[in-house]
């Protein structure tokens, strides 16, 4: 008899032991256990002969999930490294990658594809038994009699009624229900590929040449030059070897739609599958077993993508690599741009990290000759230019709810002249604050450090950290002043303020508030791209991916809190975000002009950004990381944690922080301190930042760091993690 | 002593347009110069001034009814603008046109 070796997902960093009780159970099986007075789902992750507890000891499973595919070695060691890197349990990590479905007690085949096709009688038959005025009907049938058979993805292609239609004829006997091996890619063919410029085809070049063995490139192209062009010129030619599959890992949910349609444009013939955490169970799962079965050519998906198992992987492609939604804020909280590199290291495979301005870690990596840089420096239409970036200082007394004469000028020219125009700002609702200037009393969140957002339309006061809702108070709770004020602006307040002066003009406002609705963010870009919104006004969810190639004019709003936040990360993330922001004009033939207000005009920061140059500005950003022995000079990790009472939290991080003075000399250990949201959600906060200046060294560090941790009483009182690599602080 | 009462007549010199607090309630602000003859240190004089005042709630709706030039009699409180302006406006809880 076996002994079967589970990870399961409970928070132990140990593998739990089962007898095999006779069924045939391989290395990355799932199989269903008890556990305690319940039974869980897991995976086989070892079988050996003996346990190193007592075999009467040990329980039986109760059930070998056979016959479906296997967790693949690849798959299994790159979770491995991640335990290791992460400090997280295994069993954990591993239950948390499956797809949903997969983590339930049932046997989870791949499911069945269902597709239609012309039935015998129909192929006897002719067009011509369809009435004359069924022109969907039609138009299905000669679809169906050029492919064979289609899938109803397929058949929504051709007609967005096509489910009436093919039932009629389901009906009438013309048409039959099929199940199907694999997707059918649809039928158009492939758009023409635009000529490269010299940039671009140099960069194809470079990476084609090397498309075996490990190489990290780190694709840095302005806004606007053509990153895309690249991608798919390099999936083309990975695609070209007979099974190979790629992948491509892009930041946010919102742009895998476009991404996704750019690629099926291109690549018609393809299979291709989409994985992100906004799927249903079924269609998740479905997408997965396309991948790992190899059926899948293109794997394109959000941060989890990066632990499909994909058998034939031949490249990757991390878009916009600088990109906070990389990393996961719970959980195991990893970078998928990282984990994706050490998955290209492990499978001997290239790949290129794209972005228009690369995080400083992946920079300096460049920098050092670890990753090879490749830039495009032009923009990929030749007539484009970048647009002018113009500072207006809003220290003044004539500002107009916000807006400098200047900034409202050229917003009546764009109008004038009938271009868009898009403000940004960052922050939603109507304003941030709401004050009684009566005793300057301030409506406080009182399950957080922080403040309420006044939603006026809905009179409500809203915190954008724990989602606590409630009325607008309708008086100050601490003098009786009904006359409260929102003070500062948000997305709400500058939408009012544009209708009332220009009354004219059509105002869309684009902010998780708006677009809330499944659907609603495209619905409202096909408005702006049919021309039927003048100015936008939105937050970052329109700095990134959208091309409005009418829009000339971008107005930034108040972003001067990122100037001087304590946040040593503030202005490489400010940067990244303007010049994402101000790339949004003048993508076509029209030049577009960019106008920041800001009561600090002559900041470094924005002097970079006129002229483009994220080159030099890395390189002084990186300056003042080497002499403050600041990442990527160090690697730190950070322990954080929270309980409802304070008390608990500052007895774990001290004692953690008493274990981790007496560790290792390499490591320096910073004072435990609260964070700047001291208290969350109801919780009470308290972190402990290490570094040092090795990352082998960190690692030793927290590997025993951790055992000890763990086996801390006051670890079982406290909700804690550990964050490896950490973006914020 | 917690006793804060004016009473004044006068002559409406400014009406703003009516807004609403966050909360809802309607907010009319309004000016009233007073001119009258007062007795100080046993000899009459002149006195004159400028008075900001406003209504909340109810009492807008006869206020907004108000056109400049109205001869009005108010009572209410006096509180200062906010905390950085000294200045005092006089918050109505009586309104009365003559």
């Amino acid at each position: 008899m076996s002994i079967l070796r589970v990870a399961l997902d409970v928070p132990l960093d140990t593998l739990f032991d089962y007898l095999d009780a006779g069924h045939q159970a391989e290395v990355g099986m799932r199989v269903l256990v008890p556990f305690g007075r319940r039974q869980m789902v897991g995976v086989v992750l070892e079988i050996v002969e003996q346990s190193q507890l007592d075999n009467d000891a040990l329980k039986p499973v109760l059930e070998v999930y056979g016959g479906e595919p296997t967790l693949s070695s690849e798959i299994l060691r790159l979770l491995n490294f991640c335990a290791d890197y992460y400090h997280y349990p295994l069993g954990q990590i591993v239950m948390s990658v499956l797809p949903g479905r997969l983590r339930e007690a049932r046997l989870a085949l791949l499911e069945k594809i269902l597709g239609y096709r012309l039935s015998e009688l129909a192929r006897q038959a002719s067009l011509e038994v369809l009435p004359k005025r069924a022109l969907i009907q039609r138009r299905l049938w000669l679809a169906l009699e050029k492919q064979g058979s289609l899938t109803a993805e397929n058949l929504g292609e051709t007609s967005d009624n096509w489910h009436t239609a093919i039932k009629a004829m389901q009906a009438a006997g013309w048409v039959e229900c099929v199940e199907l091996k694999h997707v059918i890619p649809s039928a158009p063919s492939a758009i023409a590929r635009p000529a490269l410029n010299e940039d671009q085809a140099a960069a194809v070049e470079a990476v084609t040449r090397q498309l075996t063995g490990f190489k990290a490139w780190l694709l840095h192209g302005i806004t606007g030059s053509g990153k895309t062009e690249v991608y798919m010129r390099l999936l083309e030619s990975a695609l070209a070897a007979p099974e190979a599959q790629v992948l491509v890992l892009v930041p946010e949910i919102n742009l895998t739609p476009q991404l996704q349609a750019r690629f099926k444009a291109r690549f018609p013939h393809e299979p291709m599958v989409a994985l992100h955490s906004q799927m249903s169970d079924g269609e998740r799962l479905r997408n997965w077993r396309q991948a790992e079965s190899g059926l899948a050519r293109i794997v394109i998906g959000t941060r989890l993508s990066v632990f499909t198992p994909i058998p034939n992987l031949k490249l990757v492609v991390v878009d916009e690599e600088h990109d906070g939604s990389y990393k996961q804020q719970d959980g195991m909280r990893y970078s998928a741009r990282d984990v994706a590199v050490v998955r290209a290291k492990q499978a001997g495979i290239p790949i290129v990290l794209g972005s228009a301005t690369p995080s400083l870690e992946t920079w300096h990596n460049s920098q050092a000759g670890r990753y090879a840089l490749l830039t495009l420096g032009q923009r990929a239409v030749a007539q484009s230019q970048l647009p002018d970036i113009i500072t207006l200082d809003a220290r003044t007394p004539q500002l107009k709810d916000g807006l400098t004469p200047a900034l409202i000028n050229a917003l009546h020219d764009r109008l004038a002249k009938g271009e868009q125009s898009l403000l940004f700002i960052n922050r939603r609702g109507y304003s941030p604050v709401l004050l009684c200037s009566a005793c300057a009393w301030v409506a406080p969140c009182e399950r957080c450090s922080s403040r309420l957002v006044v939603h006026l339309r809905q009179r409500r006061l809203k915190c954008h950290h724990c989602g606590h809702e409630e009325r607008i108070h309708v008086q100050c709770p601490n003098c009786g002043n009904p006359d409260l004020h929102p003070t500062g602006h948000g997305t709400q307040r500058l939408e009012a303020t544009l209708a009332e002066l220009f009354p004219e003009a059509r105002v869309l406002r684009v902010d998780r508030d708006s677009t809330r609705r499944k659907g609603a963010l495209e619905d409202m870009m096909a408005e702006v791209h049919g021309r039927r919104v003048d100015i936008l006004v939105g937050t970052q969810m329109l700095a990134k991916g959208h091309d409005f190639p009418n829009l000339t004019l971008v107005g930034i709003i108040d972003t001067d809190s990122a100037l001087f936040s304590p946040d040593f990360r503030a202005a490489e993330r400010l940067f990244a975000q303007l010049m994402q922001v101000a790339g949004r004009a003048g993508r076509a033939e029209k030049p577009g002009e960019v106008l920041i207000q800001t009561a600090f005009p002559d900041h470094v920061l924005f002097e970079a950004l006129k002229r483009h140059d994220y080159a030099a500005f890395a390189t002084t950003l990186l300056q003042e990381r080497k002499t403050a022995m600041f990442p990527p000079y160090c690697f730190q990790a950070l322990l954080r944690a929270e309980a409802q009472k304070f008390e608990p939290v500052r007895d774990f991080i001290a004692e953690a922080a008493n274990i981790a003075y007496g560790l290792d000399g390499a490591v320096m250990v910073y004072d435990p301190v609260r964070p700047t949201m001291a208290r969350l959600n109801g919780m009470e906060r308290a972190q402990l930042l290490v570094q040092a200046e090795h990352r082998q060294a960190l690692q030793a560090f927290l590997k025993q760091w951790m055992g000890m941790l763990r086996s801390l009483p006051l670890a079982a009182k406290v909700r804690w993690s550990l964050d490896v690599d950490p973006l914020e602080i | 002593m917690s006793c804060n009462r004016l009473e004044l007549s006068g002559e409406v010199v400014a009406l703003e347009v009516l807004r609403h607090t966050p909360a809802g309630i309607p907010v009319l602000s309004l000016t009233i110069r007073h001119a009258s003859i007062q007795i100080e240190a046993g000899m009459k004089r002149q006195a004159e001034c400028e008075v900001p005042a406003m209504a909340m709630g109810e009492l807008t709706k006869k206020a907004q009814t108000l056109n400049l030039g109205d001869k009005v009699k108010v009572a209410g409180f006096l509180v200062r603008k906010s905390l950085k302006n000294d200045r005092l406006v006089l918050h109505l809880n009586e309104l009365e046109t003559e």
